[in-house]
């Protein structure tokens, strides 16, 4: 048996009626096939971990891994089952008994050692003066250009960011099962960034800084959709929603608001809003099974290519990096391209 | 079994056969309160590979379970005495839509919304309309008959089936029914495939029976302080020769639960009636709904609403479809399980039959709620109880027991839609004992060896909640 990180969800999992409404999008799902591979599937799997009628093993830990995190199970299932903090405590539960993926681990020693995802002490924060914290992440963190960029758009708008040295928020840790590790450096974090709220560049980190630190934390698209002037770029596009916005945030209008304004016209995807297709990036998977990743962002792609657009919009950066390369992939293979942006390229060419 | 595993791989491929612990322990339970772990899942993507796995069973006499999407809630799709769980779910093409024939061939694993998107474009649908729909296979609703809110106007998947492609027993491939709207003659072998909750054959293809969509669709609520009121509406509804397209109840343990956890702002009264019209004809499809709402009037049914806005049909219809599940978030600690779940009562019965549900109820422990499409005399129950606890199950047990001594006692069935397999089979035997031995017969002829879904329906344990493990950490006490 595990460390017990599961036991105190033996209700919750008991809530579970065991429909199968989560199948219905579940990309993991709908790429594997298994019954074991879905929520209901992974919340079945946990319910054997905790009762101990099934044992931690590599092949409960793989299943339990190929979870993208893309909350479309809760947002589907009537009964309000928290699947991901059941994924989470069981995957705590088997990496206490051994089962954690080296990939990860290494994660998780790089944000011990160095703060950041990447393990390289060379990646820093931008210091600067300003009103307003602005929390970048690791995945900002190592981009520097998109980084100013959104830095550049706010001071445009009339906010003045403040950017202090800062050390990763801690999801990866708490989402890749190792909580202990989470605990300590939860207190380092609330170290170099001790303010109540603040403005975050990745939605993955805005989520994490509301949840897991009760933080009063707000997504820059949030701010920049209240001030944004108009432009007339005149372009047309697809829009991809990502997980964490439009089912962790609920933030669903405010980046369609802003492209409204600088005069972009957006077709929508057959899935999109809240129920949003995953693009395959999130929750662990693209290290620990890459081609898995690259077959869900495929998915995504084509149901970009099918509305007709040039190109998709997306607002987190974790979302850009796969589906670009699935878009390079697609094009290569199908013939079907699709360019893929970050917002923010697209709002400073409308303020710059 | 294990050597056999090879056998198998052979059949279906490598990737498409698992005997690991982890993936048997996630077959071994549907949406029912039984577990039991088969020895291996095989996932076939062919006709050729069912007949082969078949073959295979039958000269070993190991069981083979059919399963969809594993949303059955009586355990049906729960392998008993373990063998194949045989996942239809890669079975999934629709191969022909022929709008001038009005009907649609397809493989069973298709899911039912996934058929209705497709068929959108057409102008047709197919009108069994399980709340399940957004999951649930083809070959599960041919399995368990299965039908839904809209059944009081367009009936069971029975009714929708045409003719079938089924794998028997010893690998044969056979082909019942017809591709006709009527076929009058012999024996009705696709009929009797239908609700036999895969004892009698692996079903591979369907052909369907189309309805045109509807141009026009309304909808209202009615609230009734008295449950009594609510269920005598809803028989003078259908006598006055009305055929609304949907006609549900609720009553207040529900409306509770579907406000908790989908927040739908449905008023607290004792019952609300729900009623949808639809049609071709705008104003006829009114004048039904203005004769639904004089009707309710006439019983009491007051602040009623009637919308044709789209979204709001939607969300009610939604909120509607999540109840059985929502129904778990009722009580800290309770939550929601499928026993004596569907019975159905002559339509004067109706209001009686709930009354007594949650007499029963208090009788035994439990929290019971009571809703359904009782326009087709169909009464929905779920018993909410904590799960883990020993006692708990002895009072469901006595509490099933008792309302269905009700049910018959007033001229009503057992299962009005989602089967019999294990946990109603008990009290089943007794309603149908004049039908077992013949329906023993059927079964003998059809698959000697006994390897379809064994010991389910006639055959199933007299003990229910023995027979098979409880899906739930039960504790004593
Ligand atoms: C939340 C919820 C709501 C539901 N609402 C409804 C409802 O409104 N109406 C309703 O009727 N039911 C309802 N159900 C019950 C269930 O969804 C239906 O019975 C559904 O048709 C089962 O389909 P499935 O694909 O899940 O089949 P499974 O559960 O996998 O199988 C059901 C039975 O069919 C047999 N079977 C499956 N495939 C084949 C095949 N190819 N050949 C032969 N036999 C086969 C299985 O052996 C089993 O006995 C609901 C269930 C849930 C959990
Ligand atoms: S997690 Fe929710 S949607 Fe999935 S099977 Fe359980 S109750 Fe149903
Ligand atoms: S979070 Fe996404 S990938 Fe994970 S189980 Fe839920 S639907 Fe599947």
């Amino acid at each position: 048996m595990g460390a017990g990180h599961l036991t105190r969800l033996e209700g919750e999992m008991n809530t579970c009626i065991r429909c199968a409404y989560c199948f219905e999008k579940c990309p993991v799902f709908n790429e594997r096939g298994w019954d074991s591979d879905g929520a209901r599937g992974k919340v079945i799997l946990s319910y054997g971990l905790l009762t101990g009628q099934l044992k931690p093993s590599k092949y409960v830990a793989d299943k339990m891994f190929r979870c993208t995190c893309c909350r479309d199970c809760i947002e589907r299932c009537p009964s309000n089952v928290n699947v991901i903090d059941i994924v989470s405590s069981a995957r705590a539960d088997l990496v206490a008994s051994g089962f954690a993926g080296e990939t990860h681990k290494q994660v998780v020693e790089n944000i011990k050692k160095t703060g950041n995802i990447y393990g390289d002490a060379e990646v820093v924060s931008p210091l600067k003066e300003g009103e307003t914290p602005l929390f970048l992440g690791c995945q900002y963190l190592s981009r520097p250009n998109k980084t100013k960029k959104y830095i550049a758009i706010l001071e445009k708008l009339g906010i003045h960011p403040e950017v202090q040295k800062e050390v990763c928020c801690g999801f990866p840790m708490e989402i890749l099962g190792f909580k202990a590790e989470f605990e300590s450096h939860k207190e380092k974090f609330s170290q170099f960034f001790p303010h109540k709220g603040a403005i975050a560049l990745c939605p993955t980190c805005t989520v994490f800084l509301k949840e897991g630190y009760g933080l009063d934390a707000k997504h820059v698209l949030q701010v920049i959709s209240e001030k944004i002037p108009e432009a007339k770029l005149g372009l047309k596009v697809t829009y991809h929603d990502p997980c964490d916005f439009s089912r962790g945030l609920k933030i669903i209008d405010e980046p369609r608001k802003i492209l409204k304004k600088l005069g972009v016209e957006i077709v929508e995807m057959k899935d999109s809003k809240v129920q949003s297709a995953c693009c395959g990036g999130g929750g662990g998977i693209l290290m620990s099974d890459p081609s898995l990743s690259d077959r869900i962002a495929k998915n995504r792609i084509r149901q970009a290519i099918e509305t007709g657009a040039d190109t998709l919009i997306t607002s987190c950066p974790t979302c850009e990096q796969v589906l670009k390369k699935a878009a390079t992939d697609v094009g290569g293979s199908e013939g079907k391209n699709i360019a893929v942006r970050n917002i923010e390229d697209i709002i400073w060419m409308g303020v710059k | 079994m294990k050597s056999d595993i090879g056998m198998l791989k052979a059949i279906v491929g490598e990737s498409d056969v698992s005997d690991e612990l982890a993936d048997l322990y996630v077959y071994s339970s549907d949406a029912s309160v039984h577990q039991a772990l088969p020895s291996v899942v095989v996932r076939p993507k062919t006709i050729e590979e069912v007949q082969q796995v078949m073959r295979y069973a039958n000269g070993n006499r190991v069981p083979v379970i059919a399963r969809g999407a594993g949303s059955g809630m009586s355990g049906h799709a729960v392998p008993i005495d373990g063998g194949i769980v045989l996942d239809m779910k890669r079975m999934n093409r629709i191969l022909e839509i022929k709008p001038e024939d009005i009907l649609c061939k397809v493989e069973v694993g298709v899911v039912n919304d996934e058929l209705n998107r497709v068929l959108k474009p057409y102008g047709f649908f197919f009108p069994p309309t399980p709340s399940s729909g957004n999951i649930c296979t083809i070959g599960g609703m041919i399995g368990t008959n299965a039908s839904g809110n809209r059944a009081v106007k367009y009936g069971a998947t029975r009714d929708s089936v045409l003719g079938l492609k089924v794998v028997l027993a010893n690998g044969d491939l056979v082909k019942l029914g017809s591709n006709t709207r009527t076929d009058a003659s012999g024996y009705q072998l696709a009929r009797l495939m239908v609700g036999s909750e895969g004892t009698l054959g692996i079903v591979v293809e369907a052909t369907l029976l189309l309805s045109p969509l509807p141009k026009y669709r309304a909808m209202g609520i009615a609230n009734f302080d008295k449950l009594e009121d609510a269920g005598r509406a809803i028989s003078d509804i259908i006598s006055t020769g009305i055929t609304p397209s949907m006609l549900e109840l609720m009553d207040s343990v529900a409306i509770t639960a579907v406000n908790r956890a989908l927040n739908l702002g449905l008023p607290d009264v004792a019952a609300i009636v729900i009623f949808e019209c639809d049609g071709m004809v705008k104003e006829s499809v009114g004048h039904d709904i203005a004769n639904i709402r004089k009707t309710c009037e006439r019983h009491n049914g007051s602040g009623i609403t009637v919308s044709d806005d789209p979204k709001e049909m939607a969300r009610i219809y939604e909120g509607r479809k999540k109840l059985f599940p929502s129904l778990s978030r009722y009580g800290e600690g309770l939550v929601s399980t499928p026993l004596a779940d569907d019975m159905a009562v002559p339509m004067s019965k109706i209001a009686d039959c709930v009354q007594e549900i949650h007499k029963v109820a208090k009788r035994n422990n439990v929290i019971m709620s009571a809703y359904g499409h009782c326009g087709s005399g169909l009464i929905h129950t779920k018993i909410m109880m904590d799960p883990t606890k020993e006692s708990q199950w002895e009072d469901a047990k006595r509490a099933v027991t008792e309302i269905y001594e009700y049910v018959y006692k007033i001229g009503g069935t057992t299962s009005g839609e989602h089967g019999i397999a294990l946990s109603k089979a008990p009290s089943w035997k007794v309603e149908k004992k004049d039908s077992l031995e013949m329906m023993r017969a059927i079964k003998r002829a059809l698959d000697p060896h006994n390897i379809l879904n064994p010991h389910k329906l006639m055959d199933a344990p007299d003990d229910w909640t023995k027979a098979t493990a409880l899906r739930y950490n039960v504790r004593r006490g």
